[in-house]
């Protein structure tokens, strides 16, 4: 590495470090709005009437047949149509998290599902109601499935964020093209880029395989969604 | 005229330009499933070997490229080589891309779909003779491959969602000419509800294959 990328590497890191916050709050905001959504969505659909479960089911397939780049030209570029015009970095994190939401709901739906229907049986035999089995009997057990994709979903939700750059949300992958513009040197920009992915995903999927290990559980292998 | 009238009056125009898109989103996803395949099973067959410093490289190939957004792979490939002078379509790149990333996921796949055929089936094979190249081609890969269809299935459906970042490379596929459509009419909400159509018509069909398959799997581990 010869010194002058050295010198090109101090001017860069400054940015791409705030840069990468930007991504991880990204995450994490998206993140929170997909669970929550998704918990919505499986109660919807395991408890809700017939038109409530046919309603969440059409937005999971749908959700789960298009591209997250789709979705997100739909939030940003489609939604100032009808009047409501966002921010390029909400536009993404309500894109990301409704994306994530239509995925984490069918792994809280299998996960509820996965409990023996006897626990239901059992809680109510003892006079609790629907929601203390769920908080108290169902959900404990339950999370033992969830945990392991949720963890997954983290990490693919980490590395999706890059689509946003695609309408010029400010994270990592959209200052490593405004880098990449005003220096052009593109390999060694997006080759910086791509070990600071690195250094924020590999982390938490290592992390997340001890845990397995450690829950005693060899897993099929879990695609995570893309 | 309304948005929504002038979108009927070009619906023929659209639906041609998408349509062009569309098959070269075809294009692009089966050229990258096809290298997915061949690198996951070259990888996954380095990783279960017996050479610790080839299992070393498979295994540093799938963690980097799994944990690297595959957009930032595209941009290395098409926007990174160019720079330093191999300068490639953006369709092979994306091809590339696609294909390196898709690897390191198939690797993981084929490793377990590897590690789950019987021992006892590797061993008879190399009691007979068999080099071990030959056991892995005619006995255990096609065993393992029937357990790990419905992931590969899966991973295609997932495939094909992705090509639609290869429009940042400028690959004339089904985004790509959307964005185009939407630059020349400004009717983005028509052009791209439109494309979430396209695609949904691509991968409906292709998740009741998985679904055909996962119910086929779980019967057959029954039996």
């Amino acid at each position: 590495m010869s010194a002058h990328f050295l010198g090109l590497l101090g001017d860069w890191m400054p940015q791409l470090l705030v840069a990468a916050g930007q991504t991880l709050k990204m995450a994490a905001l998206a993140y929170a709005l997909g669970a929550m959504l998704g918990f919505v969505i499986a109660l919807g659909e395991l408890f809700g009437g017939r038109w409530i479960f046919w309603l969440c089911r059409v937005y999971v397939e749908f959700i789960r047949a298009t591209p997250t780049l789709t979705q997100l030209f739909l939030i940003y570029f489609g939604l100032p149509a009808i009047g409501v015009v966002l921010p390029g970095f909400w536009a993404a994190v309500i894109a990301l998290g409704a994306h994530y939401a239509a995925y984490m709901a069918e792994v809280y739906r299998s996960g509820i599902s996965a409990v023996d229907r006897g626990q239901h049986e059992a809680a109510q035999a003892i006079g609790m109601t629907r929601a203390q089995t769920m908080l108290h009997i169902i959900l404990p057990q339950a999370v033992r499935v969830i945990l392991p994709p949720m963890t997954n979903f983290g990490i693919s939700l980490l590395k999706d964020t890059s689509v946003a750059s695609l309408i010029a949300a400010p994270e990592l992958m959209m200052r490593a093209n405004d880098l990449t513009s005003e220096y052009y040197m593109p390999m060694q920009l997006y080759l910086v880029t791509g070990v600071m992915y690195f250094v924020m995903s590999y982390p938490l999927s290592t992390g997340m395989r001890y845990l397995e290990r450690r829950a005693g559980r060899s897993r099929p292998v879990l695609l995570e969604p893309i | 005229m309304t948005d929504w009238a002038r979108t009927w009056h070009l619906l023929p125009y659209f639906l041609s330009v998408l349509w062009s898109g569309t098959i070269m989103t075809v294009i692009v996803t089966v050229g990258g499933f096809v290298a997915s395949i061949l690198l996951g099973v070259l990888f996954a067959a380095l990783r279960t070997g017996s050479s610790r410093l080839l299992n070393a490289l498979a295994h540093a190939y799938v963690e980097i490229f799994r944990a690297v957004p595959v957009l930032t792979q595209l941009f290395i490939i098409y926007f990174g080589l160019g720079a330093i002078g191999i300068r490639l379509s953006p369709i092979p790149a994306a091809v590339i891309g696609f294909g390196l990333n898709g690897g390191a996921y198939l690797t993981e796949v084929f490793r377990a779909g590897i590690d789950a055929v019987n021992k006892g089936q590797t061993e008879a094979a190399l009691s007979i003779g068999m080099t071990k190249l030959m056991a892995l081609g005619y006995i255990v890969l096609p065993q393992a491959i029937r357990i790990v269809l419905p992931s590969i299935a899966n991973f295609a459906i997932g495939l094909l969602k992705d090509t639609s970042l290869a429009s940042a490379v400028a690959a004339p596929e089904l985004s790509f000419n959307a964005h185009m459509l939407v630059d020349e009419t400004f009717l983005s909400t028509q052009i791209y509800l439109l494309v979430a159509g396209f695609y949904l018509a691509m991968s409906l069909p292709l998740s009741a294959v998985v679904r055909m398959l996962e119910r086929r799997a779980r019967r057959s581990q029954r039996a």
